[in-house]
């Protein structure tokens, strides 16, 4: 893979907190169109990496590359404008609102991002186009016939198929996914699993993601990396990380 | 139907008749009033506006703050000097106001939000209204204690003599519905949504690409706005401004009128206006009881609808659309 044509990089990433040091010399690359895994048992510095990555967090040291420019001190929100999604290990919707706001505003942050037409955002009534909009999304994740619901009365998996299809609003070029599958019964593991795989063959997406669930990890990812106490300890295909004995000693073994 | 805050709320009729119910109400107060109510109903106007003004960063934006009054003391002052001055106009000193109250919360907005946690960020904005009323308190060029006087009520286009009869009452009517229609719009439009989300989840808002420091910045700046319009239309109304307006008790108010009336939907803070200047009105002969039914309102209304008056309202509706829901044959005919 050459380093250049990395869609996300990431090289020699340091991330202390006071003196506890979470991540250790990490380096990782995405090639664009493809799907990453991160996996480690816990505690091992995943959500940390991913914070990092996202933007959530700056790292102590090292450089985080998006699309070839450096973003390591770019905070999160500006790193979304530049085309990074992302979800959280537990879904975060606004509860108050129907699942058709909580997509309106979306897409209606996306616009605003642009600047183009500033005085639309005091626009009081949402255009046609806009709901069209919210609606094919929303059946794309399976949500279209709950439209008028209010997010916080949605079951989780659905929460989560709301965050997802809230983040592609956006129209990412990468997804940044943290733990997509955390608190899904199995029924709907098996449909997220199958609908992340058209998102990244529609969409050609570069899919970032950070799993617990191994199954997941294999039937998704095309490459996958494997952190342990806060160091990468192998990367590569799937196959090669499950050949790997250090790996099954660490983390599959058990 | 699953109950909808948002949507029981919004239906554009509804809206239309609150809007309209509130104004034919206010335009038939000097028909039926004495001077003593019309000044009240002045001073509700005002109210309302600093009230709203308020909620755009408490209920609508999720931030505490508890030194609002700055704002209105700010925009009061501004509107009070100018006037003071012959041949300045209204609308000047209008704008004077709002500027004032705009500008000094842009600038305590952005020492105080950069540390966004809730408690500091609290403390801080009272700290610095308190440095405010004390500054006012001392300085001879703002009346000291005594206060400022000699405020004129000037003459609007050569016609409108604000002076005379009940042209101040009018003129506040009109400048707090226009304002009052600006927050309306303020809360509904994408920016509303926008701050609506922030205040429910800031770091998905975030991640939705929006600049949640910088939005909390605009909606504490407008609030500011706003509060400084409500002292300016303030300062011809009473002709006379005491450092009381920048005082803590009467950051308190906003606060007690959100509560009263319900922060999750526009119109809670009008209702908690009213409802409180009419307890303070008809209980204002009963010595020292005025405090004590005003309390106990507080206390019942807080305790037996957390969504304030306005949040009880929707939920009585709700309880009454769900019953016909539950006893299955008969809601063919809802609407």
């Amino acid at each position: 893979m050459n380093s250049n044509a990395a869609i996300l990089q990431a090289r020699g990433v340091f991330k202390n907190y006071g003196d506890i040091r979470v991540l250790h010399d990490v380096a990782l690359e995405v090639a664009p169109g493809t799907t990453h895994a991160v996996i480690g048992p816990n505690g091992a510095g995943k959500t940390t990496l991913f914070k990092v990555l996202s933007g959530e967090l700056f790292a102590t040291a090292g450089t985080v590359h998006f699309e070839g420019r450096d973003v390591s001190r770019v905070p999160g929100h500006a790193r979304v404008r530049r085309g990074m999604g992302r979800t959280f290990q537990v879904a975060r919707v606004f509860g108050e609102n129907t699942v058709l706001d909580n997509m309106a505003v979306a897409i209606e942050s996306r616009e605003a991002a642009k600047g183009s037409h500033p005085l639309r955002s005091l626009s009081v009534s949402r255009s046609s186009a806009l709901l069209e909009e919210c609606r094919s999304i929303l059946a794309q994740v399976g949500l279209g016939g709950r439209l008028h619901e209010r997010a916080g009365v949605l079951a989780y998996g659905e929460r989560k198929r709301l965050e997802l299809a809230m983040t592609l609003a956006l129209k990412p070029r990468m997804l940044l996914l943290d733990e997509p599958m955390a608190g899904m019964s199995p029924g709907d593991r098996i449909a997220a699993v199958e609908l992340l795989r058209r998102i990244s063959l529609e969409l050609s997406m570069s899919i970032l993601l950070t799993e617990h669930d191994m199954s997941v990890v294999f039937a998704l990812a095309d490459r996958v990396t494997v952190l342990n106490y806060g160091k990468v300890i192998a990367s590569g295909s799937p196959e090669e990380v499950k050949a790997s004995p250090l790996v099954r000693e660490v983390y599959l073994g058990h | 139907m699953s109950p909808n805050v948002g949507k029981a709320a919004g239906g554009a009729s509804t809206q239309v008749l609150l809007a309209g119910v509130l104004l034919a109400g206010f335009l038939s107060v000097p028909m039926w009033a004495d001077k003593g109510v019309i000044f009240l109903a002045s001073v509700a106007l005002v109210q309302i506006v600093f009230a709203l003004s308020f909620n755009v960063i408490f209920g609508l934006s999720g931030m505490v703050s508890f030194g609002h009054a700055a704002y209105f003391a700010s925009g009061a002052y501004a509107c009070g000097l100018l006037l003071r001055e012959p041949g300045v106009s209204v609308f000047t000193g209008l704008v004077a106001g709002g500027l004032a109250g705009g500008a000094l919360a842009a600038v305590i907005g952005l020492v105080a939000l950069r540390r966004a946690s809730g408690n500091y960020f609290a403390i801080l904005t009272l700290a610095f209204a308190e440095m405010l009323h004390i500054l006012i308190a001392k300085t001879p060029w703002f009346g000291r204690e005594d206060g400022l006087t000699g405020i004129k009520r000037p003459v609007i286009a050569g016609s409108m003599d604000l002076a005379q009869g009940d042209g101040i009452f009018y003129f506040t009517l009109a400048v707090a519905s226009v304002l009052m229609a600006g927050a309306w719009v303020l809360w509904h439009c994408g920016f509303g949504h926008r701050l609506a989300a922030i205040r429910q989840e800031p770091d998905r808002a975030a991640f939705l690409g929006v600049d949640v420091h910088r939005a909390r910045l605009v909606a504490f700046t407008l609030s500011g706005v706003g509060a400084g319009f409500a002292g300016a239309m303030y300062a011809p109304l009473a002709q006379l401004l005491t450092p009381e307006v920048a005082h803590w008790s009467f950051s308190a108010l906003p606060i007690l009128f959100c509560l009263l009336g319900g922060t999750a939907i526009f119109w809670g803070p009008v209702a908690g206006v009213l409802v409180f200047l009419g307890l303070e009105h008809s209980t204002r002969n009963i010595i020292g009881l005025s405090e004590v039914v005003i309390g106990s309102t507080l206390l019942v209304v807080v305790l037996v609808f957390p969504g304030g008056l306005a949040g009880g309202m929707l939920r009585l509706r709700q309880m009454w659309r769900r019953q016909p829901a539950s006893s299955g044959a008969v809601q063919g005919g809802q609407t």
